[in-house]
């Protein structure tokens, strides 16, 4: 169920079809995925996963109803040239913020303690 | 409705196989029928196929008993009954030969698909052998296909070509019931799942509704047949 393209789901992590849409937007935050990008077809995405093809198309409908994908007739399914990359950059960020916030209040950091950690880590990995 | 149960009990001489089940199927569904070893899976499959006659209740498949639809239903048994000698061209000869809707052009892309070797089956592996079978079966043009342990007893590698192939041929208004003991690697097929115990109808419910309440199918599995 993991795929070399960053489509890796877990079973035990929501519904299939919640996940592959965060797949999808996590690709568009990173830039693997961009505007005007075409999308594997449900059915391929599906067997590559070993997931229901209804799954895949459920995923679809609400990436499409959330502005981010359209299906052109007779073309496949395209992320929209006014996906809202930046928002989902954003999103994603903050996401990783908060793991980030909750791991080390877990261990009584204060939030200068962890900034500064933060920041080294980042620096050093610059290197 | 493609199939229905309707209070079937299987008695064997010793033994109940299934017990007051009631079930239904509509056309385009991927069920995943689950249980430990003894729990009536088979017994199930074999109902609906029309291989067995209900002691208690009804079966009925296309509004009729199975055993008048035999044509329109694809049941591949757990057990390996290919002949020695069997080629996968032999294969197609024999299929082509009982089943009017076996699609001969299907028959040689799933060969392909599932890289099945053109030789004779007593020199296959066990995975290359479950891979010919499949193909097989897939090849066949029905609306309910019923899938006793595709998995069982063969490589990883094998299980995958055989989990993607299944959902490659699915066709949405056809109704797949496919049992197995590998529930990980198969679970993300099923839009539904049916958790047999002691022959009893434990727990029917829509995956991705498991899922919602932050369970997989293996955990549900462990939960309701520990």
């Amino acid at each position: 169920m993991t795929d070399e393209n960053g489509w890796s789901l877990e079973m035990d992590a929501g519904p299939i079809y919640v996940q592959i849409g965060e797949r999808v937007r996590e690709q568009l935050a990173r830039g693997d995925l961009k505007p005007g990008e075409k999308l594997p077809s449900a059915r391929d995405l599906a067997s590559r996963l070993s997931v229901n093809p209804n799954t895949v198309v459920h995923a679809f409908e609400r990436l499409e109803a959330d502005g981010v994908i359209e299906t052109k007739r007779g073309l496949g399914t395209f992320v929209r040239e006014d996906a809202p990359v930046e928002a989902m950059r954003d999103e994603s960020l903050r996401a990783s913020a908060l793991r980030y916030a909750n791991d080390v209040r877990r261990l009584g950091v204060a939030q200068e303690e962890a900034l500064r950690a933060l920041k080294e880590v980042w620096d050093a990995g610059k290197a | 409705m493609l199939a229905k149960l309707d209070q079937v009990t299987k008695r064997y001489i010793k033994n109940e196989g299934v017990r007051d089940l009631t079930l239904c199927f509509p056309p385009g569904e991927v069920v995943g029928v689950l249980g430990l070893n003894g729990s009536g899976k088979s017994t199930m499959l074999k109902l609906i196929a029309g291989l067995l006659f209900p002691t208690d209740g009804r079966v009925v498949v296309f509004d009729g008993p199975p055993r008048r639809n035999r044509a329109k239903i694809v049941y591949l048994g757990e057990t390996d009954a290919l002949w020695p000698w069997m080629t996968p061209k032999d294969a197609d000869r024999f299929m082509s030969g009982l089943y009017p809707d076996f699609d001969s052009g299907r028959f040689g892309e799933l060969l392909d698909a599932l890289e099945v070797p053109r030789r004779k089956t007593k020199t296959m592996s066990k995975g290359e052998r479950g891979r010919l079978r499949l193909a097989m079966a897939l090849s066949r043009d029905a609306k309910l296909y019923l899938l006793d342990e595709p998995l069982a007893g063969i490589d990883l590698i094998s299980r995958e070509k055989i989990l993607s192939s299944i959902v490659r041929e699915w066709h949405t208004d056809e109704t797949i019931l496919l049992s197995t003991h590998e529930v990980a690697e198969a679970e993300g097929l099923f839009e539904r799942t049916i958790f047999l115990r002691d022959g009893r109808l434990a727990l029917d419910a829509q995956t991705e509704d498991l899922r919602l309440q932050g369970k997989s199918v293996v955990e549900t599995f462990k939960e309701v047949l520990a």
